[in-house]
């Protein structure tokens, strides 16, 4: 490595509020830090104004430095608190659960001086609660390990080590955002919630800087490169030397050094690509233009929202029921009226379907507004959203490929979504989203410059494949249709029927879907055809093989070969490859491993 | 395999039977008692047949599932890879790379104990990259898991 951050000048003008690397010399060394091999004027800027270089910013009164922008979390960093301008969103979050309990005490006591009284003291005391409960809150950045240090009953402290932190998801809900505060989520991979850290809420600023430190830190730690990787992998590893120096405000001539060797793509969506931002080192990778919104209805998301508005309505009625005296004798009068006018009924619930595609599509833009996936500091962020806006946060160097999916619909318009694959994400559903519905040539486009490119056909799976998928889409329907004629429910026997028939075209489709192939550097797999997926995985990726084998799959001469991967859902099968086929797809892909039992008897 | 894996699977054949063939009585049971219109009478007056049909169908496969089994399960370690073959209708191979493996178990239930067996569990990050190798000779597996624990120390690689 380098020392780019001496002797590089920075093109663009750094931004006066940021500590400026050059002022702390290479003399400055922060003992997390692994090896010499990493130290560097780059990463100090990191760093707190530490004993080695004395009163370099002037402290506020809390010990904290007061310049802004600049990046408090030392060696020994100070214990912070979260905004206080959190104190005013708390009452209104938890107004909702004092609304009934007021409401009770209101009405039981009469509109009488006393039960005022209890009201203002309920309400005081959820404020002095909030107050008291972020004045015992604080955070702070020790070596390699993040402390949340809770001591309003019990003193508890959780440390996540840096290590750990696989990605950072940094939302603002609206209230949040009227008052320039973000939460700030650390995935750590241990799924479930409770070992997860969350800040709710910082400044928006301050959920960047402590971002850029969390990730910073953590991606120092350098890993023993893994046999078979690809270059990429390299320059992942060799990018993290850089992050500290590109955030202080050394331009590293951007889109060359966040290992991407996959320029073709870039330049060829032009105008996008290469945008450098900020004094991060920044690109944008993609950004979904606002007509693309239409294409959201075509997946299906949020076309249950009716009813789920719906749902949540009644529910809500039924809640606040007791109350307005509601019961099931009332109910059943209204089921009873509507009933008495079936074209209502009718008309109601067509206006619901009709719904469905507008609401859908309205919830669609309003979750996946403006979604930009860049690239920063080896990081791949993905933002998105209107009312509030999230930024997820992905480790580049945990991302080992890549899932296109796209539904029945979606493909007659050419459509996909793109998800990555990430090691130890959790609710890899929302976080591991790369893009929402777009046009399969540019999903393809980005997939290919932000992870990898993947060009090789899939081979197709062997004719006993198709005759198992459509046995299995239209048997079972066959089967039901015969039990239902035999106990005489005709109509019923007819829609089985139906659906039987709808299983050909439908067992068809899941055959062409099938399909696997390996590239030298990853692998693909494809099937499903309501949900179409491939999956691209990087070889590294692969922890293991399962070969699977029913009765029914040897009679016809096929087996379904799982990759076992540690990320993603942990396992990516080819279904139904030719017995000697599937064997070979596993053995080209990790000769060594079956290699030496394909000789051995035991096979 | 140890030979003893034979009565193992054997006895856990015999729950599995025991309790499909009471389910079946009880289901029967409940058929024969109710008049529920729906179901056609020669269905609830020949109720009877269903554990008898239960019976014939599952019993020669208490006898056989062991034995089958026995045949199938292979497991090996050659070249650094754990190889393991199990399953009797259905098979399953599988292939973990010693440097993948994260955990290696060793556990004894109370038949395996009373039979002097042990399961060894191989976990990777995936579960598809995992295998459990059941019914090994308790030396055996406590030898394999030792072995397995350090080679894997040896060659552990970070890689997912």
């Amino acid at each position: 490595m380098t020392e780019p951050g001496s002797a590089q000048p920075d093109p663009r003008q750094p931004d006066p509020a940021q500590s400026d690397p050059r002022q702390l010399g290479p003399a400055q060394s922060d003992s997390w830090r692994p090896g010499p091999a990493q130290q560097g004027p780059g990463q100090s800027g990191t760093a707190q104004p530490g004993p080695g270089q004395p009163g370099a910013w002037p402290s506020g009164p809390g010990g904290l430095p007061v310049r802004p922008g600049a990046t408090p979390y030392g060696e020994a960093g100070a214990a912070r608190r979260l905004s206080p301008r959190v104190l005013l969103i708390d009452p209104i979050r938890m107004l909702p659960t004092l609304l009934l309990p007021l409401a009770g005490v209101l009405v039981a006591g009469g509109f009488s001086p006393a039960s005022f009284g209890w009201a203002a003291l309920g309400v005081g005391g959820s404020v002095v609660y909030a107050v008291v409960r972020w004045a015992t809150f604080t955070y702070r950045v020790s070596g390699d390990r993040l402390e949340l240090t809770r001591a309003l009953i019990s003193r508890s402290v959780r440390t996540i080590p840096l290590e750990r932190v696989r990605g950072i998801d940094i939302t603002t809900p609206p209230l949040h955002r009227l008052l320039r505060l973000a939460v700030l989520k650390l995935d750590t991979g241990a799924g479930g919630g409770e070992q997860e850290g969350e800040l709710d809420a910082l400044t928006v600023e301050e959920a960047e800087s402590l971002r850029a430190v969390l990730l910073a830190r953590r991606s120092v730690t350098p890993r023993p490169r893994p046999e078979g990787s690809a270059a990429a992998e390299g320059t992942a590893v060799d990018a993290p030397a850089q992050d500290g120096v590109a955030r202080d405000g050394i331009a590293l001539d951007g889109a060359s050094k966040d290992g991407t060797p996959r320029d073709g793509a870039i330049s060829a969506r032009g105008a996008a690509a290469g945008r450098t931002s900020g004094h991060h080192d920044e690109r944008i990778i993609g950004r979904v233009p606002r007509s693309w919104l239409r294409y959201g209805p075509l997946s299906g998301a949020y076309l249950l929202t009716p009813f789920a508005l719906i749902a949540g309505a009644v529910g809500l009625v039924f809640q606040v029921g007791g109350e307005l005296r509601v019961d099931a004798r009332k109910a059943r009068a209204v089921f009873t009226w509507v009933e008495g006018h079936p074209a209502l009924l009718v008309a109601g619930v067509v206006l619901l379907i009709l719904a469905m595609p507008v609401v859908g599509g309205i919830m669609y833009a309003v979750f996946n507004w403006d979604f930009t996936l860049r690239t920063r500091d080896g990081y791949l962020v993905a933002e998105r959203g209107l009312v509030t806006r999230r930024a997820v946060s992905l480790e580049r160097r945990r991302i080992r490929g890549y899932e296109l999916v796209d539904g029945l619909i979606e493909r007659r318009f050419k459509v996909v979504r793109l998800w990555a694959v990430v090691t130890g994400l959790g609710d890899s559903e929302t976080r591991g989203q790369l893009l929402p519905v777009t046009p399969r040539t540019y999903a393809v486009d980005v997939a290919s410059d932000a992870i990898g490119p993947f060009a090789t056909p899939l081979r197709p799976h062997p004719s006993q494949a198709r005759r198992r998928r459509l046995f299995r889409a239209v048997t079972p329907w066959l089967v039901v249709a015969a039990a239902m004629f035999l106990l005489g429910w005709e109509v019923a026997a007819s829609a089985a029927l139906v659906l039987a028939l709808l299983g050909i075209p439908l067992g068809l489709d899941r055959y062409r879907s099938l399909g696997h192939a390996y590239d030298g550097t990853r692998l693909s797999v494809r099937n499903g055809s309501l949900r179409r997926g491939q999956a691209v995985v990087e070889r590294r990726a692969i922890v293991g093989w399962t070969l699977r084998q029913t009765v029914f799959q040897r009679m016809s001469g096929v087996l379904t070969v799982v990759a076992g991967v540690g990320a993603g859902t942990g396992g990516y099968p080819a279904v139904d490859t030719g017995e000697a086929q599937g064997v070979e797809f596993a053995a080209e892909v990790t000769p060594d491993w079956i290699g030496p039992f394909l000789a051995s008897p035991n096979r | 395999m140890s030979r003893r894996a034979i009565a193992l699977w054997l006895i856990e054949s015999l729950i599995g039977f025991a309790i499909f063939f009471g389910g079946a009585l009880l289901l029967a049971f409940w058929i024969g008692r109710s008049d529920w219109a729906v179901l056609p009478g020669w269905l609830s007056d020949h109720a009877w047949l269903l554990p008898l049909v239960v019976g014939v169908v599952m019993a020669p496969l208490v006898i056989i599932e062991p034995l089958w089994r026995y045949a199938v399960h292979r497991w090996e370690l050659s070249g650094d890879v754990v190889y393991a073959r199990s399953g009797w209708l259905s098979r399953e191979w599988v292939f973990v790379p010693v440097s993948r493996i994260q955990t290696v178990d060793k556990a004894q239930g109370w038949f395996e104990r009373a039979l002097r067996l042990a399961t060894v569990e191989i976990r990777t990050a995936s579960h598809a990259g995992s295998s459990t190798i059941k019914g090994l000779d308790y030396d055996v597996a406590a030898g394999f898991a030792e072995e397995l624990a350090r080679r894997a120390q040896e060659l552990r690689d970070d890689a997912t």
